[in-house]
């Protein structure tokens, strides 16, 4: 039964994990920023949420609440940060100091508002009751899975099928291209970053739920996330989602055979892996030199 | 044109004596190697309220001739930043006297206090290795096997538990803790069932939570620190973790104590009457309530203490015509052992560890509750 708990475990993790990964990989693989202030966002939203928690707003409020600083906060690395970067043709270091910067910023600001240390949200849906023999589920298990699912399939609808979605699939394979169509590059990198960042919220919010966050909560997330996109395939999104889940799978199912100690280097494990055997990852396309 | 030159030749020539002389009226530079960002800077932010009121103190009693700069450096509680930080306070800003904090940062600096002949004093961190680390490393603060010896005959006797687990950090702290159950654990017929170690990193204590469970503990002792110790109350508690938790005094921060999950968490702590106690320890408690709003924390006290010794003994040494240095610091230690501080007088051992009684703490209802000492 240990080792159901743990695979159940680290579906939980996994599925978090994924939501936070594809937005990063979204981001990247349409605008090709790398957006190390993805935690940030991530940290970001998840405050939010706490905060109208404990100023007594409905859920659902906390919820939108922190979808919304999430967008506006990627929003605002787009124009304030990222562009003008771009537009002196800033080169990838300059563009990820910047927004390294940008994040130190943000979890010192946290730091100064809500105050240093542990945070979370005292609900009885992180509350696991044992549904087998040994076997322990909280409700947020299921709410996680079905955030997860739920994102992902409106996000898919909306890439396949929505004008401006697929527009920003085109962005992501020929932005030149695009352009000499006359569709607007800067627009749709704006939706790239909104899109992106507000799949970060839900992660945010059931990782505040489940195991706490702190301000600097945003490091591990943006390890997990560039993890996950280079297994899943730098530009693939179903690919970053699916390592997000196999990144968190591993990380709890190698308890079973492995000392607690072991539990993140099972994700930097399977990223060695990947690297080593299969450097496109998952879904990403071999590139002849 | 003669007398310019002769002017500016005097002054070059006096340049040597005016310098210290203009040294006379600096301030001395007390350091702080504390966690400022990261998930432990909750510490720093604790520790230096203790610090910053000890020095409104010395300067409102007029106890020196010199006013004192705080210097802080952020260790993020990494010992490779405690290193940088240590190394600028000793070689660029002269500092005489450094609080540290953290277990693995304080091993870490110590040789560079040592070298420096810095006293460097230690109000948080608890690994017993700390004693005896150098002449100039000191302890205001009982060590971890002194909190474990007293936890542990409670725990037998009062609370009949026989089986413990451990969730230590990876770091000298934890691999402390797990040395002196191991030690410990038998000599009041109990026994270590399992120890799970883990990264300072980790955030995820469900998986860990099973393998607990598995091991059928009646108590787990939590070795963690800052806001991992309160993840993995709650992720031990929300993964049907139901058994007594119990740990040492790093527990005693106010993100703990709120915590819901926390409730019945058994630790230990410095034995501390902040509202019975002498005139001094009132004192401290109403100014710090007025100054922070806040009621303090044993934290608080160690590090008002720490610099209240340094006040005690530079007073000592100036009224003595002396310099303030780390040797002449650690002779007026050594020569009067026993000061006046919060919480009652403290007295040092050759070693400059300070004794203190243990008690036994539970969190109630989001209060402290005594049970032990």
């Amino acid at each position: 039964m240990l080792e159901l708990q743990l695979l159940l475990g680290g579906l939980q993790n996994g599925a978090l994990y994924a939501l936070t990964a594809a937005g990063f990989a979204l981001i990247f693989g349409a605008t090709k920023v790398f957006h190390v202030a993805h935690g940030a966002t991530f940290t970001l939203a998840g405050y939010v949420f706490i905060g109208a928690w404990n100023a007594g707003w409905h859920p659902v409020l906390g919820v939108l609440a922190a979808m919304a600083a999430a967008v506006a906060f990627g929003i605002a690395m787009e124009r304030f940060v990222y562009r003008p970067i771009g537009r002196h043709e800033g080169g990838f270091f300059t563009v990820f100091v910047a927004a390294f910067g940008v994040s130190i910023v943000v979890q010192n600001l946290i730091a100064m508002v809500a105050g240093r240390g542990f945070a979370n949200v005292d609900s009885p849906l992180s509350m696991a009751s044992e549904v087998l023999p040994e076997l322990f589920l909280a409700p947020v298990f299921w709410i996680s899975i079905v955030a997860a699912v739920a994102m992902f399939l409106a996000l898919t609808l909306f890439l396949s099928r929505h004008p401006a979605g697929v527009a920003l699939r085109a962005l992501a394979q020929n932005a030149d291209l695009l352009r000499a169509y006359g569709l607007s590059s800067s627009k749709l990198s704006i939706l790239a970053f909104a899109l992106g960042s507000v799949l970060a919220a839900p992660a945010a919010i059931l990782t505040a739920m489940t195991s706490g966050i702190n301000e600097a909560v945003g490091n591990h997330v943006m390890l997990i996330s560039m993890a996950a996109t280079i297994v899943g395939g730098v530009g693939s999104l179903r690919g970053a989602a699916l390592a997000g889940l196999l990144l968190g799978v591993a990380e709890a199912v190698v308890l079973t055979v492995l000392d607690t100690q072991w539990a993140e280097g099972a994700s930097f494990m399977v990223l060695f892996a990947f690297i080593l055997f299969r450097p496109s990852g998952m879904f990403g396309a071999a590139v002849a030199r | 044109m003669n007398s310019t030159r002769r002017l500016l030749l005097g002054s070059a020539l006096a340049a040597p004596f005016a310098a210290p002389a203009l040294a006379q009226n600096d301030p001395y530079v007390i350091g702080t190697l504390f966690p400022m960002s990261g998930p432990n800077a909750e510490y720093g932010t604790v520790f230096t309220q203790g610090a910053q009121l000890a020095i409104q103190h010395i300067e409102a009693d007029r106890m020196l001739r010199r006013p004192i700069r705080l210097q802080a450096e952020d260790t993020q509680a990494l010992p490779q930043q405690g290193v940088i930080g240590m190394q600028k306070l000793v070689n660029v800003d002269r500092a005489v006297f450094t609080l540290v904090g953290f277990t693995a940062v304080s091993k870490a600096v110590a040789p560079i206090g040592d070298r420096a002949q810095s006293v460097m004093v230690n109000g948080g961190a608890v690994g017993p290795d700390l004693a005896g680390l150098s002449p100039y490393f000191w302890n205001v603060i009982p060590l971890a096997h002194l909190e474990t010896r007293a936890l542990l005959p409670y725990l037998s006797q009062e609370r009949r538990v026989r089986r413990v687990a451990l969730v230590y950090v990876d770091d000298p702290l934890g691999d402390a803790i797990l040395s002196e159950l191991r030690q410990q654990l038998p000599r009041v017929n109990a026994e270590l069932v399992g120890s799970f170690s883990i990264p300072r990193t980790a955030q995820q204590f469900g998986p860990i939570a099973a393998r607990v469970r598995q091991a059928r503990p009646d108590a787990v002792y939590i070795a963690s620190f800052g806001a991992q110790q309160a993840q993995i109350i709650k992720g031990l508690r929300d993964n049907g973790v139901s058994t007594l938790l119990c740990s040492y005094s790093a527990m005693g921060l106010d993100s703990v104590r709120t915590l819901a999950e926390a409730e019945g968490l058994v630790f230990t702590s410095q034995k501390m009457d902040f509202e019975g106690g002498d005139a001094l320890t009132r004192r401290f408690a109403t100014d710090f309530n007025a100054r922070f709003s806040k009621t303090p924390t044993i934290y608080n006290a160690n590090y008002y203490n720490a610099v209240r010794l340094f006040g005690l003994l530079a007073q000592g040494i100036e009224q003595a015509g002396g310099t303030v240095n780390g040797e002449s610091l650690r002779a007026a230690l050594l020569a009067r052992r026993r000061f006046d501080l919060v919480g009652g007088p403290g007295e040092f051992d050759d070693q400059g560890n300070m004794m203190a009684a243990i008690e036994v703490l539970e969190y109630r209802g989001g209060r402290t509750q005594r049970l032990v000492g």
